[in-house]
C-alpha cells in the first residue's frame, strides 16, 4: 500500500466539510437573499446588515451566542451516540426555572445553576430511558415535553412565581445570586460567555478524553463495534441525553441567572433557542470547537436580522428562514459524500464490465 | 351528563388535522420515509389557503392551494429523503423551522401583524346536537378509510408496503423502490397539506404564527399509537381530539384564568401517555427511515 | 452422459470484479432437459457467481449463454423470469411479515394484473400439482424455513419458470426438511421441470442429483454423472491436490490446557440452536484449527467463548476460572483476544487509528478518574503500526482510509500486542492479497511458538492445514472429528465439512 494513495485523506476530509457548511451557508443566504428581492428590499443592502450588522454590540453577540452553545451541546452530544435529542426546548425551560427558584430561595448562584442542569439532565434522561426501555420515539416524546413544560412554566410564572411589581414578570433573581458583568480590555462582556466556553470545552474533555466520552463516540459510530467491545450502546444513549439534558439546562440557567434576571410570563427571552441549537449543532458538525464558532455566527444572523429590521424595516424572522433553510442544507451533505463515492465507483468499473 | 355529550361533539373538530395527518404519515411510513414535517406542512398551508382566502374569498381554491403547498413540500422532502438520501429527521426539522419563519414573515409583511392574520371566511358547518361540525370531518374519516382500502386490499397498496418492510424483497419482486417511496411521500403531504388548510380557513377562521403548536407532532403520535393503520387512526385522533377539547373545555368553564395554561398541558402529556403505555408493542415498518441502497 | 438436449449451455464464461478478483476463469456449463444437475464446490469456488450470471443479476466479463439452443442477454432478473428461469437463494425474498399469499400476489403483480382470488386459485393448483402444502394466509415469519422455501419455489413456479436454481437449499433446513425438498424436487422432475443444485455438501449431491459439475476456484475440475462418482471422488475434486506452500513450522511444544469447552449449546440470531454440545480444549502453545463451511455455528462459537453471546448450557474454564457469560470487557482484560471475521466489527471504520487502539482494552488506557491516557495510547499505536508493520500517514489517520491488508493488519495488531494468552482468530486472512496473507499466517506461527494458544476458524482449508497443530472439524454445531493434521488427508477433510463420516 503506497503511501501516495492515501495522502490525500486529510485533503478530502477537511474540504468536504468545509464545502458542505460554505455550501449551505451559501444557499441559505441565497434564499435569503431572493426572499428580500421579492419583498422588495435592496439584498445586498440586507444580507450584508444581516452579516455584519451583529458587530455593533459585541457583549449582546456573545451572550446571545452563550445560549446557544449550551443548547447546541444539547442536540450535538447525544446525536453523537446515535440519539436525536430536538428536546432541548423544554430542557432549557426546565433548567431556566429550577434555577430562577433555587436562586430565590438560597440566593446562591452557582448552586442554582447547577441544580437548574441537573433538572435539564433528568429530563433528558427521562427521555431517553422512554426510548431504551419502552421503545418510545424519541422525537415524540421531546415535543410532547417540549409543549408540556412550555405551558407549565407559563402557569407557573403567571400564577405562582410572578413579581408583584410586574404581574407580566416572574420574581427576580437576586442581587447575590446573580452572574454580572466583567471589564475586559475596556468592553463589558456578561461572565455567562466565559463560563459557557468553560463549560464546552469541559464537553471537549468529557468527549475526547475519558472513558465515557469515548463509548458514546464509538456507539454512535458503529453500535455493532461497540458492543464486540463489550459496550452496551443503550447505555451510552442514556448517559449522552443526560449530558445533553444538562447543557440545556446550563442554557436556561444561564439565561436567567446571567442575563435577563428574569422569566418574562411568555418566556420570549427562551423561547426558540433549542431549536436554534440544532442548527449550530449541525453547523459544528456536533464537535463542541465547532459548535463555539457556529454558536457565535448564528448569534451574528440574530443580531444581524434585528439590525435589519431597524435599518430597512425588514422582518427579523427572515434569519429563523435562513436558519431553517440551512439546516435542510445542511442534511444535504451525505449527498457529497455521495457523489465522491459514485464517481469513484464509476471510474473503477470502467469499460463494459458490470458493477457488482 | 350534558356537558359530556358537548365535549364529545367538539373532539370532532381538533381531530382532523390529527387524522389526515396521521393518515398521510402512515402512508408515507408504510413506504419506508419517516415525514417529520407534518407541523411544518400544517404551517405553511395554512398560511397559503389562508392568504388565498382573503384576496379571492374563494373556500375551493384555498383547499386546493392547501393541498398544492402539502405536494410542493412533499416533493422537496421527496428528493431529499429517497433520491439523495439525506438524512430524513434533519430535514423534517429544518422544514419545520422554515414553515415557522415563513410564516412570521409573511403575517408582518401583509398584515402588518406579530400574532394573528385578519379572519378569513370558513367552510361552512353541520350543525351536530347544536355545535357546529364541519364537512371536512366527514371527508377525513372517508379519507382515512380510502387509506386503509388502498394499502390493505389493493396490489398497489401491497407493493408499497414491501417497500417498508423488505425493500431487497420487493426490488426482487419488480418493484420500484425509489418512485413508490417518492410518491407515498408526495400523497403523505398533501393529506397534510389539507389538515393544515383545515386549521386556518375551517376551524380557527385565521392564520396565527401558533396555529398548529405541536398538532403535526401529536399526529405523528397518532401514527404510532394506532400501528400504523388507517382506520385505528381514526379512534386515535378522536382521542387525542378528546384532550384538545377537553383542554379548551376547561380553561372556558374554569374559575382560575391562569388554570387555562395547565389545561393547555392535557394534549401533550395525554399523547405522551398513551404512547407511552401502547406503542412499545406497535409493529413498525421494518425498513423505515433506511435510505434504500442498491447493493 | 444423457442424450436429452441441453436447456442451459454457458460457454467459456469469464468475471472478473472491478476490484480485480477473477471469480470465473472460463466455466463451461451444460445442463440437460429434466435433469437435476448439482453445481458442486467449496466457498468461494464461483457457484453462486455463476448461477447469478445466469439468472441475469450479473453480467459475465466474457463468454455466452444459450437457453433452449437461442442465444440470450439477460439485462436482469427479469428477462431471465420471462426466459422460464426461477431462482431460489439461500436468502429468501420474501416479506417476513406479509403472508404467503400476499408475498405470492406481490411477485405476480410485478408481471400481470391478477386479483387475489386468481392468485389463490393458481396456487393452490400448482400445489395439487406438486404434491405438497402450504398455508396461504399464514405470514411468512411464523413458518418453519423448509415451509419458507416452498414458498420460493411455489413463487418461482407460479411465474412459469421452466428451470428452477436453488442455491445452497439444505443450509438451513433439518434433515427431514431435506427429506420433503428432496420429495418435491423429484416431483418438479417428473413435471418436466429442469433444476440446477448448488451445494457444498456430498451426502445430498449425491443422493439427489443427476450429474454433478465441480467447481474448484473458478474453473471446472469435472463433471461426471452421479452414480458413477464415489463421496470420495467428489471430495477429491472438490478440494483439489495441489502444493500447498509450506510455512516451515517447529514441531509444538504443547503446554497445559488454558481453556477447556465443555458440551457447549448457543443459539443463533434466529433462535436456533447452532452450537450443538461442543466440547473442545485449547493448550498452551498450539493452534487449533476449526475447519468447516460458514455457517455451521463457528460465529456463534466464538462469540460465546467471549461473552458476545449467550451459553445456554455448558461450561468454559479459562485458566481453571469459570468464564461462562462473564461480561466480554472482563473477558478481553483477563487475556482471550478475539479477531472477529468482519473488519467493521472488529473496528470503527469511522475512527482513526488511534481510537481504534484502545477499543478492546480501554481499561488499560484510563488514568485517574475515567481519564484516557492518550500518551499511552499513542505508545501502542506506533507499537502496532512497527510490529506489524502497517502502512498508514499517521495514527490519527481514518481506518477506513487503509487498505484492506492494513486494516487487518490493525486489527490483528492491536488484538495481539497486548499479550494475550489466547487468541481467536476467524477468517485472519480473508479478503487479503498474499503478502498480506502470508504475514498473518507467519505471525500466528510465531505466536504459537511463543506459547500463545490459538483458536483459528477458517474456510480456507490450505490455511487450516498449514498452520494447524490439531484440526477439528465442524458441521452443523457439531464436533465431526478431532486430531492431528497427519490423521487428514484432504478428501477426509472434504467430507467431514461435507457432513459426511470419514
Amino acid at each position: 500500500m503506497l503511501k501516495r494513495k492515501i495522502s490525500g485523506w486529510r485533503i478530502i476530509e477537511y474540504s468536504s466539510t468545509a464545502i458542505e457548511i460554505i455550501g449551505s451557508i451559501g444557499i441559505g443566504l441565497l434564499a435569503g437573499g431572493i426572499i428580500l428581492t421579492l419583498l422588495g428590499y435592496n439584498p445586498f443592502e440586507g444580507l450584508s446588515l444581516l452579516l455584519f450588522g451583529g458587530f455593533g454590540d459585541i457583549d449582546y453577540l456573545l451572550s446571545r451566542a452563550t445560549f446557544i452553545m449550551m443548547t447546541g451541546l444539547a442536540f450535538a452530544i447525544p446525536m453523537l451516540s446515535g440519539f436525536f435529542n430536538i428536546g432541548g426546548e423544554g430542557q432549557m425551560y426546565v433548567g431556566g426555572l429550577v434555577s430562577l427558584l433555587v436562586a430565590v430561595y438560597t440566593g446562591n448562584g452557582i448552586l442554582a445553576l447547577i441544580v437548574g442542569g441537573l433538572a435539564g439532565a433528568l429530563l433528558g434522561l427521562a427521555i431517553s430511558a422512554l426510548k431504551v426501555y419502552r421503545g418510545v420515539n424519541e422525537v415524540i416524546t421531546a415535543i410532547m415535553l417540549n409543549w408540556t413544560f412550555y405551558y407549565i412554566l407559563i402557569y407557573l410564572i403567571t400564577s405562582k412565581f410572578y413579581d408583584p411589581l410586574a404581574p407580566h414578570e416572574s420574581v427576580k433573581v437576586p442581587a447575590l445570586a446573580r452572574f454580572g458583568i466583567i471589564e475586559l480590555g475596556g468592553s463589558r462582556i456578561h461572565i455567562i460567555f466565559f463560563i459557557s466556553l468553560a463549560l464546552v470545552l469541559l464537553a471537549y474533555y468529557l468527549l475526547f478524553f475519558t472513558k465515557l466520552g469515548y463509548e458514546i463516540r464509538v456507539a454512535g459510530l458503529s453500535p455493532k463495534t461497540a458492543r464486540y467491545a463489550g459496550i452496551n450502546p443503550n447505555r451510552a444513549i442514556l448517559y449522552s441525553m443526560f449530558l445533553g439534558g444538562l447543557f440545556a439546562g446550563f442554557s436556561g440557567a444561564l439565561n436567567v441567572l446571567g442575563f435577563t434576571y428574569y422569566i418574562d410570563n411568555l418566556l420570549t427571552c427562551m423561547h426558540g433557542i433549542g431549536f436554534d441549537g440544532i442548527g449550530v449543532a449541525l453547523m459544528g458538525r456536533n464537535h463542541p470547537i465547532g459548535i463555539i464558532f457556529s454558536s457565535i455566527f448564528f448569534s451574528m444572523l440574530i443580531l444581524g436580522g434585528q439590525t435589519m429590521q431597524i435599518v430597512i424595516n425588514a422582518p427579523k424572522e427572515l434569519a429563523d428562514t435562513l436558519s431553517g433553510i440551512i439546516i435542510i442544507a445542511l442534511a444535504l451533505p451525505y449527498t457529497y459524500r455521495m457523489l465522491i463515492s459514485y464517481i469513484r465507483t464509476r471510474r473503477l468499473v470502467g469499460k463494459g464490465v458490470s458493477s457488482s | 351528563m350534558f356537558q359530556v355529550a358537548d365535549l364529545l361533539v367538539m373532539a370532532l373538530t381538533p381531530m382532523v388535522p390529527l387524522l389526515l395527518g396521521a393518515v398521510g404519515e402512515i402512508i408515507t411510513e408504510r413506504s419506508g420515509v419517516v415525514n417529520i414535517g407534518i407541523e411544518g406542512i400544517f404551517l405553511l398551508s395554512a398560511l397559503t389557503s389562508a392568504v388565498v382566502c382573503f384576496y379571492t374569498n374563494n373556500i375551493v381554491l384555498a383547499l386546493l392551494v392547501g393541498l398544492i403547498t402539502g405536494s410542493l413540500v412533499g416533493v422537496l422532502h421527496g428528493i431529499i429523503s429517497v433520491y439523495l438520501r439525506g438524512d430524513q429527521i434533519v430535514s423534517g426539522v429544518g422544514l419545520n423551522l422554515f414553515a415557522y419563519g415563513v410564516g412570521v414573515i409573511t403575517l408582518i409583511t401583509l398584515w402588518n401583524t406579530f400574532g394573528n392574520s385578519p379572519p378569513v371566511k370558513t367552510v361552512p358547518k353541520i350543525i351536530i346536537a347544536r355545535y357546529p361540525v364541519s364537512p371536512l370531518t366527514f371527508i377525513a374519516i372517508i379519507i382515512a378509510v380510502l387509506a386503509w382500502f388502498f394499502l390493505f386490499k389493493t396490489n398497489a397498496g401491497l407493493r408499497l408496503r414491501a417497500c417498508g418492510e423488505d425493500p431487497r424483497a420487493a426490488e426482487a419482486m419488480g418493484v420500484n423502490i425509489m418512485r413508490v417511496r417518492f410518491l407515498a411521500t408526495i400523497l403523505g403531504a398533501t393529506l397534510a397539506g389539507l389538515g393544515g388548510a383545515y386549521l386556518s380557513i375551517d376551524w380557527v377562521g385565521q392564520f396565527t404564527k401558533e396555529i398548529s403548536a405541536g398538532r403535526g407532532f401529536i399526529a405523528l403520535a397518532n401514527v404510532a399509537f394506532s400501528n400504523w393503520n388507517p382506520l385505528l387512526a381514526i379512534i386515535g385522533a378522536y382521542i387525542f381530539g378528546f384532550f384538545d377539547a377537553l383542554a379548551i373545555y376547561l380553561s372556558i368553564t374554569s374559575t382560575q384564568p391562569t388554570l387555562a395554561y395547565l389545561f393547555k398541558v392535557i394534549p401533550y402529556l395525554g399523547t405522551l401517555a398513551v404512547v407511552a403505555i401502547f406503542v412499545g408493542r406497535a409493529r413498525i415498518p421494518a425498513a423505515l427511515g433506511k435510505p434504500y441502497i442498491k447493493e | 452422459m444423457s442424450t436429452r438436449e441441453p436447456v442451459i449451455e454457458m460457454e467459456n464464461i469469464v468475471k472478473v470484479y472491478p476490484d480485480g478478483t477473477v471469480a470465473l476463469r472460463g466455466v463451461d456449463l451444460i445442463v440437460r432437459k429434466g435433469e437435476i444437475h448439482g453445481l458442486l464446490g467449496e466457498n468461494g469456488a464461483g457457484k453462486t457467481t455463476l448461477m447469478r450470471i445466469l439468472y441475469g443479476e450479473i453480467k459475465p466479463s466474457r463468454g455466452e449463454i444459450k437457453i433452449y439452443g437461442k442465444r440470450v442477454h439477460f439485462r436482469g432478473p427479469w428477462d431471465a423470469i420471462k426466459a422460464g428461469i426461477g431462482m431460489v437463494y439461500q436468502h429468501f425474498s420474501l416479506v417476513s411479515s406479509f403472508t404467503v399469499l400476499e408475498n405470492l400476489a406481490l411477485a405476480m403483480s410485478s408481471i400481470t394484473k391478477i386479483s387475489v382470488s386468481e392468485v389463490r386459485k393458481r396456487a393452490e393448483e400448482l400445489m395439487d400439482k406438486i404434491g405438497f402444502k402450504v398455508p396461504l394466509d399464514a405470514r411468512v415469519e411464523s413458518l418453519a424455513v423448509g415451509i419458507q422455501q416452498r414458498v420460493e419455489i411455489l413463487k418461482a413456479l407460479m411465474r412459469n419458470a421452466r428451470i428452477l436454481i436453488l442455491d445452497e437449499p439444505t443450509s438451513v433446513l433439518t434433515p427431514i426438511e431435506v427429506e420433503e425438498l428432496f420429495k418435491t424436487l423429484k416431483r418438479l422432475k417428473e413435471m418436466g421441470i429442469t433444476v440446477i443444485f448448488i451445494t457444498h455438501k456430498l451426502k445430498e449431491v449425491k443422493v439427489i442429483t443427476d450429474t454433478i459439475t465441480v467447481l474448484r476456484r473458478g474453473k471446472v475440475v469435472g463433471v461426471v454423472k452421479t452414480s458413477d462418482a464415489s463421496e470420495a471422488d467428489l471430495a477429491r475434486m472438490m478440494v483439489g491436490r495441489e502444493v500447498i506452500l509450506e510455512i516451515k513450522k517447529k514441531p509444538a511444544k504443547e503446554g497445559k490446557t488454558i481453556l477447556s469447552i465443555e458440551n457447549l449449546h448457543v443459539r443463533d440470531d434466529r433462535g436456533l440452536l447452532a452450537v450443538k454440545g461442543v466440547t473442545l480444549d485449547l493448550r498452551e502453545g498450539e493452534i487449533l484449527g476449526l475447519a468447516g463451511v460458514q455457517g455451521n455455528g463457528q460465529r456463534e462459537f466464538a462469540e460465546a467463548i467471549v461473552g458476545l453471546r449467550r451459553v445456554e448450557k455448558g461450561k468454559i474454564t479459562y485458566m481453571g476460572e469459570d468464564i461462562t457469560n462473564k461480561p466480554t470487557s472482563e473477558i478481553y482484560m483477563k487475556g482471550i483476544a478475539y479477531i472477529p471475521d468482519s473488519r467493521a466489527i472488529g473496528l470503527v471504520l469511522e475512527m482513526d487509528l488511534l481510537n481504534n487502539s484502545i477499543l478492546t482494552r480501554l481499561k488499560s488506557f484510563l488514568g485517574f478518574g475515567k481519564k484516557i491516557l492518550w500518551n499511552k495510547a499513542k505508545e501502542f499505536s506506533y507499537k502496532v503500526i512497527k510490529e506489524f508493520n502497517v502502512m498508514a500517514e499517521s495514527i490519527k489517520t481514518p481506518i477506513k482510509y487503509l487498505s484492506g491488508g492494513n486494516q487487518q493488519k490493525v486489527l490483528v495488531g492491536r488484538e495481539v500486542a497486548t499479550e494475550p494468552k489466547v487468541i481467536i482468530a476467524a477468517e485472519p486472512t480473508h479478503g487479503l492479497d498474499v503478502g498480506a496473507t502470508e504475514y498473518i499466517r507467519s505471525l500466528l506461527v510465531k505466536l504459537r511458538d511463543s506459547g500463545k494458544a490459538i483458536l483459528l476458524i477458517s474456510t480456507d482449508l490450505d490455511e487450516i492445514l498449514q498452520l494447524s497443530d490439531r484440526i477439528a472439524v465442524i458441521y452443523e454445531g457439531k464436533i465431526m472429528a478431532i486430531g492431528r493434521p497427519e490423521e487428514f488427508t484432504r478428501e477426509r477433510l472434504g467430507l467431514l465439512m461435507g457432513g459426511v463420516n470419514a
